[in-house]
């Protein structure tokens, strides 16, 4: 085990204020149950969960609730114990979607069923490893929620020879995997050797950012048991440091192929919370039904990171934490890079919730965005880690030329922020983008539906 | 011969047997060398104005007639024609029904302008009604209403839709029912109707009576009131009143008798 | 070395679009896109090399003979190209379908365009021989084409860059001509 600081830099991204002082010296509490939870059937990416309980059900702890519906898809399990109350439409997920949730009032006895624990995990099967990850509904946790078991499943001619464990949480304010990394090194350990044993790699590279010399330490004392070749790498704070493309590049100089996937060159990344997930999945029997979220941002009391059920809505958090200090001009689920505004705090958490940024009028830019024209100063080609250029794109998806945007990559963005973020004319530039992508999906659905 | 003469004669014959060559040799090019053409592009180009202005992004209106033609060019591109010319040339190509059938107009089935419906937030972000549905839902209090950020106008060809206080309108005289500002509205409120329809429910919000007043002043509330005193015309599917376009809609009473203010004449 | 130069000139110092200011509507009309601007790109040197050719060999053997180039020149060489043109289309529609399908309408627009009759009235004012009259249209065509293909990348790019809502359209365009004008205004001294 050595620790190195990584002799690859990404080109371009941005370095804004982190603000991560807020809630990084917070130890993870976990809050009080709220009087209701409404557990979205779409936590993860690709086809959300059919419910498998109805109205008036008691449900256990740990029960499933939701199945999967198709191969991109995962159960969700019931947080707590309780009575459905009902079967509803949430207003908006976490992700910025609408979905079916699953209300459930907590009620007692608090009886609980888990999964059984594979205990002897270093001699079981790997498709009982495999099974269990799917079984226990775990998604990627740094935000995109892909479901992990299909990330572990690489087709057979797709060897993985090097898994890197995601601990770079580049994006500004949001602690959680940092608190993690301090009070569950162990557990997150653990489940990097259950992945490592799932997919057959050789070499694991837990890849963190310099501006977390405490988080440094914490993995290094619990990887240094660990056998075979494994190595801690020291990255450069820089955001987007923790997007997939970049981080392999930083981690390997290895470059993923045009719409390509991370598998195409021998590498998987896997947030550290998402490690720990499996860890507990496979030790414990937990499935995931919990996750930390950091509260934060300058309109909240303390700033905390929270132990949280699926479900508990946002003003759930905010309570635990004291409130607000006056009144929040922008609320936004995840990141400030990349995270969604939301208009109200009856969102449930989820899978994928990071952390939620309160953030007074003064602090938030809500009038900031105009539509002014691009002066042509190149600052969000310098910027942008796909080395794309965005003053461009957004000029044809802005004259509804979507043809034209293709011709210059819009697709290969991956929505990082940073060209909107530097850019001195304010325009909306990843906007645009996320606009025109979707305009793409569209009209690529429509031609497959065609066919 | 007189100079005169010569001088009259010679240039005359010069151009003249320069002229008869050419066109000789052109008629004789024409007769065994011409290949035959989709009959629709003169039609077409016979319905487009000739002046070869280029407005339309192609070299001439014969280009421009043949790229409809063998390309599927869209037939509203030309200004100078109009919407007359775009329905001539439509009809030419089989696509528009028989010129018996009954003229559409576009119509925004919301009429819960700024000083009406609540805006449960404030959207900064681009102008685009699509962007602002994503972002959280939009910032209307009301899922079902027009945000009003005008990607139906900038998609109409003919300039026939305006944002007026905070929710889209359409020029009834102006609209050429292409269709386009239904396809793009993200909350499916643009209907194509009957032009000679008088009177509309401008309202397509599905939620029950107390959830649609919370939000906006002007929404159906679900009152059967305009179904009862309409006969058929008007149908009630789930909370909200739908007009009928197949049957004859004249009761201008229940204009006044709308609780919720949101039957119109327009 | 002189062809060198009259070549060069042709091309850059003496313009036709920007210099000489023929064929500004073609060059207004088709820039749009930069796809169509290729296709007039490729029509005009062609016509305008079988145009010089043509031209010609009617001032030498006819009208020179004749004496009657002072007078009918300009009345003759519109008569021969325009035929010309309808010839080579009708042909080419026949024996080479693809290349016509590229040039497209592009061929029968050039009838009027007076890049082409220029070609040919400043091959015969200069007294070029046949093989320089050819050369010096071909050039000119080149010229054309570089200009044409400029303004169209220049116009899809204003169409984008969100100008003024008053200058949006032909009025920014015009500007740009203008400026594009004053550029290659830059090369003037360049060929003595």
């Amino acid at each position: 085990m050595k620790t190195t600081s990584s002799p690859f830099v990404f080109s371009g991204g941005i370095h804004p204020a982190y603000h991560k002082g807020l809630s990084a010296g917070e130890p993870i509490r976990a809050i009080d149950l709220p009087p209701h939870l409404a557990v979205p059937m779409s936590q993860h990416l690709g086809a959300p969960a059919r419910p498998v309980v109805k109205h008036g059900d008691h449900v256990k702890r740990n029960q499933l609730i939701g199945e999967a519906a198709g191969v991109i898809s995962a159960p969700v399990h019931a947080p707590v114990a309780g009575k459905v109350t009902g079967i509803g439409h949430t207003a908006v997920t976490a992700a910025g979607r609408t979905c079916e949730a699953v209300i459930i009032e907590p009620h007692t006895p608090a009886d609980a069923e888990t999964l059984a624990p594979i205990a002897d995990w270093p001699r079981a099967d790997k498709a009982a490893l495999l099974a269990r990850v799917g079984e226990a509904g775990i998604v990627g946790m740094g935000g995109a929620g892909f479901p992990t078991k299909v990330k572990l499943s690489p087709p057979a001619g797709k060897p993985i020879d090097t898994l890197i464990l995601n601990g770079a949480e580049c994006e500004p304010y949001l602690t959680s995997d940092h608190r993690m990394m301090l009070e569950r090194a162990e557990g997150i350990r653990i489940g990097a050797e259950i992945i490592r044993a799932v997919l057959g790699a050789k070499a694991v590279r837990v890849a963190i950012e310099d501006n977390k010399p405490d988080a440094i330490a914490a993995m290094e004392k619990a990887f240094a048991g660990m056998a075979g070749d494994v190595a801690i790498f020291v990255l450069a704070t820089s955001y987007p440091q923790g997007a997939e493309k970049q981080q392999i590049y930083s981690v390997t100089g290895r470059e993923v192929p045009r719409g390509g996937l991370p598998m195409d060159i021998g590498c998987v990344v896997e947030n550290v919370s998402t490690a720990y997930a499996v860890f507990d999945a496979v030790v414990n029997g937990q499935p995931l039904t919990h996750r930390v979220v950091s509260v934060t941002g300058d309109a909240v009391n303390t700033p905390s990171n929270l132990l949280v059920p699926n479900g508990a809505s946002y003003a759930d958090l905010v309570a635990a934490c004291g409130g607000l200090k006056c009144k929040a001009a922008k609320i936004i689920s995840g990141g400030p890079m990349m995270g969604f505004a939301v208009n109200a705090l009856d969102v449930p958490t989820g899978k994928t919730t990071s952390g939620v940024v309160l953030l007074s009028a003064a602090r938030a830019a809500t009038s900031g965005y105009t539509s002014q024209a691009c002066i042509s100063c190149g600052r969000c080609v310098e910027a942008c880690p796909m080395r794309l250029i965005p003053s461009e794109i957004s000029q044809f998806v802005e004259a509804d030329d979507i043809e034209g945007a293709e011709t210059v990559c819009i697709m290969d963005c991956i929505e990082c922020g940073s060209c909107a973020y530097v850019c001195p004319a304010h325009r909306p530039l990843t906007q645009h983008c996320r606009r025109g992508k979707a305009l793409i999906a569209a009209k690529r659905a429509a031609a497959a539906a065609k066919r | 011969m007189d100079p005169v003469i010569t001088s009259v004669l010679v240039p005359t014959l010069c151009v003249g047997g320069c002229g008869l060559a050419s066109a000789v040799a052109l008629g004789i090019a024409d007769k065994f060398l011409s290949v035959p053409e989709d009959p629709r592009v003169q039609a077409v180009l016979a319905a487009l104005p000739g002046a070869n202005c280029g407005g339309c992004g192609f070299a001439g209106c014969a280009d421009y007639a043949s790229a409809i033609v063998l390309h599927g060019a869209e037939a509203s591109l030309c200004a100078p024609a109009g919407s007359a010319g775009a329905a001539a040339i439509a009809q030419v190509m089989g696509q528009a029904p028989g010129a018996a059938a009954e003229r559409k107009v576009a119509l925004v089935l919301c009429c819960g302008d700024e000083t009406e419906a609540v805006r449960r937030a404030h959207y900064n972000g681009i102008t685009d009604c699509a962007a602002a549905h994503a972002t959280a839902g939009g910032d209307k209090a009301c899922a079902y209403g027009c945000l009003g950020y005008g990607s139906c106008a900038r998609v109409c060809p003919v300039n026939a839709v305006r944002v007026e206080k905070g929710i889209a309108a359409i020029d009834k005289e102006a609209c050429i029912a292409c269709g386009k500002c239904v396809k793009v509205c993200p909350r499916k409120l643009v209907k194509l109707v009957p032009a000679s329809a008088q009177i509309h429910v401008l309202c397509s919000s599905k939620d029950k009576g107390p959830a649609v007043k919370k939000v906006c002043g002007t929404g159906c509330i679900g009152c059967h009131m305009c179904a009862k005193k309409a006969g058929d015309a008007i149908v009630m599917d789930g909370s909200l009143a739908v007009v009928d376009y197949a049957k004859e809609l004249k009761d201008t009473e229940i204009i006044a008798k709308c609780p919720g203010h949101c039957i119109r004449k327009a | 070395m002189e062809y060198v130069i009259l070549f060069v000139s042709a091309i850059l110092v003496n313009n036709f679009v920007l210099s000489r200011f023929l064929g500004i509507c073609p060059f207004l009309g088709v820039s749009k896109r930069m796809s169509t601007a290729l296709g007039m790109s490729g029509a005009v040197m062609f016509v305008m090399t079988i145009a010089a050719a043509v031209t010609w060999l009617i001032q030498t053997f006819l009208l020179v003979p004749l004496g009657l180039d002072g007078f009918l020149q300009t009345l003759s060489f519109i008569l021969v190209i325009a035929s010309l043109v309808q010839l080579i289309d009708i042909v080419m529609k026949r024996f080479a379908p693809p290349l016509h399908a590229a040039l497209g309408i592009y061929l029968p627009l050039i009838t009027t365009n007076c890049a082409v009759l220029g070609a040919a009235v400043i091959n015969m004012k200069s007294g070029h021989g046949f093989f320089k009259s050819v050369l010096f249209a071909f050039a000119a065509a080149i010229g054309f084409a570089l200009a044409l293909l400029i303004f169209a990348g220049l116009r899809e790019r204003i169409e984008r860059a969100d100008p003024p809502r008053c200058f949006k359209g032909v009025a920014i365009s015009l500007i740009t001509a203008g400026l594009l004008s004053l550029a290659f205004m830059g090369f003037s001294g360049l060929v003595k």
